[in-house]
């Protein structure tokens, strides 16, 4: 009678392991974007912008590349055509690097990798009596390590202001765009195009 | 899990000794009634177990332990939220609550017909509740999880399959109230009206 009571408020803690998740595949099909602007800032009076062709930045915690190529890699380029489709049709015009543009817009991966390991002791037991013979009998789970890692990333779209450059030659980020996560897309290129086009879409002050 | 279910069920069964007392197994589908902007959709996603001893032998008045667990589910088609300072996120999301509870509850039968196959009855439960509020978008969430009071009354019926058998039937209404409150997505507490069914394991 007892072990039945205690057998149910005992099943309390598994009920709470039962926690279901979303459908992962609905939410993989397009990416999360932010968007963030200096409000002092009038882009009104920005015309002009530089691009990279074909290279995009990388920054990550497991890979000692800084950059990735279009040589190297299909992403860059139609990150960078889509970038500057929205640039010019917000009213921007590219320019060269050394024709003194008022923007500089810089595009990259930002990539977060983790390794998590947990070292798991099994349960185990020596009995005391000698119903299982003299000496034996025992079991003796080793310890393991389980491992687990996540492996994350966001395309970074960001516009530097070029015509305010500090004494010691900084300059400040006026619009960025944080689109996610790259490394779980489905469809990494064309949802990395979609986000593009919606980060402009969410920044209408975005327009010369 | 749901062989889990089964073992645990038929294990709890067994170990209740000789007195008259059911243990239960229940499908649970549940209604939100609290910030139904927020999650409106009906779950499915719940179960109910529990068991009952009952005091006296005109089997009046039982007392028990009942544990539940639903999950509530919305998808949110893609939105824009305009954040202070100028920022803005578009994104698609779930928002989704599990709730889980565990009460003491007593019960009162009435009597029909000779009363040796129909049990309905109606009782309350009180004990404690963890909800917790999850928005999920992308790989990335959001949770704000809350423990509180919780009660629930709740009218049924049992039905014995059989004079002779142990193996019965079991339907319920109830009715939850849980001060499981969340200030980021504006929950003061959580209520929620749920139906369940399912197979009770009769002892006696």
């Amino acid at each position: 009678m007892k072990r039945a009571w205690i057998a149910c408020i005992c099943l309390a803690p598994l009920l709470l392991a039962c926690e279901p998740e979303p459908d992962a595949m609905l939410l993989l099909d397009q990416l999360v974007v932010s968007t963030n602007y200096d409000t002092n800032i009038n882009f009104e009076t920005y015309s002009t912008y530089s691009i990279a062709t074909d290279t995009i930045g990388f920054v990550s915690n497991q890979s000692n590349d800084t950059i990735l190529v279009n040589t190297k890699s299909t992403y860059p380029r139609p990150v960078l055509q889509k970038v500057v489709a929205n640039l010019n049709s917000a009213g921007y015009t590219r320019v060269g690097r050394n024709e003194n543009p008022d923007m500089r817009i810089n595009v990259y991966v930002v990539n977060n990798y983790d390794l998590y390991q947990q070292v798991v002791y099994p349960n185990y037991y020596y009995p005391s009596y000698y119903g299982y013979g003299y000496g034996y009998g025992g079991y003796y789970g080793y310890p393991y390590v389980n491992t687990y890692e996540s492996n994350t990333g966001s395309l970074v779209v960001e516009i530097l202001d070029l015509k305010t450059v500090t004494p010691d030659k900084k300059v400040k980020v006026i619009w960025g765009a944080y689109m996610g996560d790259v490394y779980s897309a489905i469809d990494v290129i064309k949802q990395s195009e979609e986000a593009i086009d919606q980060a402009f879409i969410q920044s209408p002050y975005l327009h010369n | 899990m749901k062989r889990y279910l089964i073992i645990l069920f038929l294990g709890v069964g067994g170990i209740a000794s000789a007195q008259d007392n059911y243990f239960y197994i229940n499908w649970d589908v549940n209604f939100p009634l609290t910030n139904t902007e927020w999650v409106g959709a009906t779950s499915t996603r719940g179960a109910k177990l529990g068991f009952r001893k009952f005091i006296g032998s005109e089997r009046k008045f039982s007392v028990g332990v009942d544990v539940n667990w639903a999950y509530y589910e919305e998808y949110k088609p893609t939105e824009t939220f305009l954040q202070p300072g100028g920022g803005a996120i578009t994104t698609d999301y779930f928002n989704d609550i599990f709730q889980a509870g565990a009460v003491a509850s007593g019960q009162y039968y009435f009597p029909l017909g000779n009363g040796s196959r129909f049990f309905p009855y109606a009782g309350i439960g009180l004990g404690a509740g963890r909800t917790a509020y999850k928005v999920s978008y992308n790989i990335y969430t959001d949770e704000e999880d809350s423990w509180g009071f919780l009660a629930r009354p709740e009218a049924g019926i049992l039905v014995r399959l059989g004079e002779r058998r142990r193996l019965g039937l079991m339907a319920a209404v109830h009715y939850d109230f849980s001060t499981t409150k969340s200030e980021s997505y504006n929950y003061d507490n959580f209520m929620n009206a749920g139906f369940q069914i399912g197979i009770m394991m009769m002892q006696w």
